[in-house]
């Protein structure tokens, strides 16, 4: 288990043992607050806890970004099952087996760019979570998928950040250049039937063309 | 004024409970490094988070509230030496 532990978890994990010991330690003895004791009681309530919630938030915040991370919520399974599938060649798919989104596939796709785009990212998740925990919990995933939705469409910027639809190689594909403007100006979404597909096809309500 | 009586009065309670507070606030942390789900990560980076902060500001408290009385009786000392 240890060896799966990434270095931000066992610095985090090293620090609550120092910690952990030293407050025991405290509990169990009750020394008088000498000086001695006021350095390893700032070791033990600040140092030491210190180290292990900064690198725990670390590693938390880089948990958050998994893909595991997000099908933990059952709900998402639909989504997740696309990208996990190895031969899959779902738009999802795809791009979960190129090294550059790999695990952090749901979060590379659907993190907000810019200046505060991190921050708003985490509070959409949190809202997510909230969602999860008040309407789908109790849910299945083939009912949810009836209603979950993104809250808006997925922007073609998300897309440019790697397609960045200037490079000459992009523009000589007809359709590309057809559509250029309409691209940009998210009228016409790569992320569509006729165009690149359903980024989650195994995610569509029944019924709803998948190809 | 009232703080201060507060922590002199209750010094050996209040640290036993900010040790506490800061196993509590670790605990989650292991927790969320163990199951990282949307439940304890959030806790973690919240709560625990909090409850740490507050173990190691009492903590720092009893200590300025301690080097503080110590100043005033060595202050009353010195003035009682002096002629």
């Amino acid at each position: 288990m240890i060896a799966n532990l990434s270095p931000f978890s066992i610095l985090s994990l090293t620090c609550t043992a120092a910690a952990a010991t030293i407050l025991v330690t405290y509990l169990v003895k009750h020394p008088p607050l000498s000086g001695v004791i006021k350095v390893w009681l700032l070791l033990g309530l600040g140092v030491f806890p210190i180290g292990a919630a900064f690198a725990g938030n670390i590693q938390g915040y880089q948990t958050t970004e998994k893909r595991a991370f997000c099908a933990s919520c059952h709900v998402m399974s639909p989504e997740t099952s696309d990208s996990d599938d190895p031969r899959g060649t779902s738009l999802s798919s795809r791009h979960a087996r190129n090294a550059l989104f790999g695990a952090d596939d749901c979060y590379v796709c659907h993190a907000d760019y810019g200046m505060f785009g991190t921050v708003l990212t985490k509070i959409g998740g949190m809202k997510h979570v909230w969602m999860y925990y008040t309407r789908y919990r109790g849910v299945s995933a083939d009912d949810a998928k009836k209603t979950i939705a993104l809250y808006k469409p997925f922007p073609n910027a998300a897309c440019m950040e790697c397609h960045s639809s200037t490079v000459e190689l992009w523009k000589a594909v007809p359709d590309h250049k057809a559509s250029l403007d309409d691209v940009r100006a998210d009228r016409v979404s790569c992320a569509s039937d006729g165009c690149h597909g359903y980024a989650h096809p195994n995610a569509r309500p029944p019924g709803v063309h998948t190809k | 004024m009232k703080l201060q009586r507060l922590l002199r009065a209750h010094t050996p309670r209040i640290l036993r409970v900010a040790c506490l507070l800061a196993l509590f606030a670790l605990a989650m942390f292991v927790w969320s490094l163990f199951d990282p789900r949307p439940i304890p990560v959030i806790l973690a980076m919240s709560v625990g988070q909090v409850l740490g902060t507050f173990s190691l500001l009492a903590f720092l408290a009893v200590v300025a509230c301690e080097l503080r009385d110590e100043q005033r009786r060595e202050t009353e000392r010195t003035d009682r030496g002096s002629p």
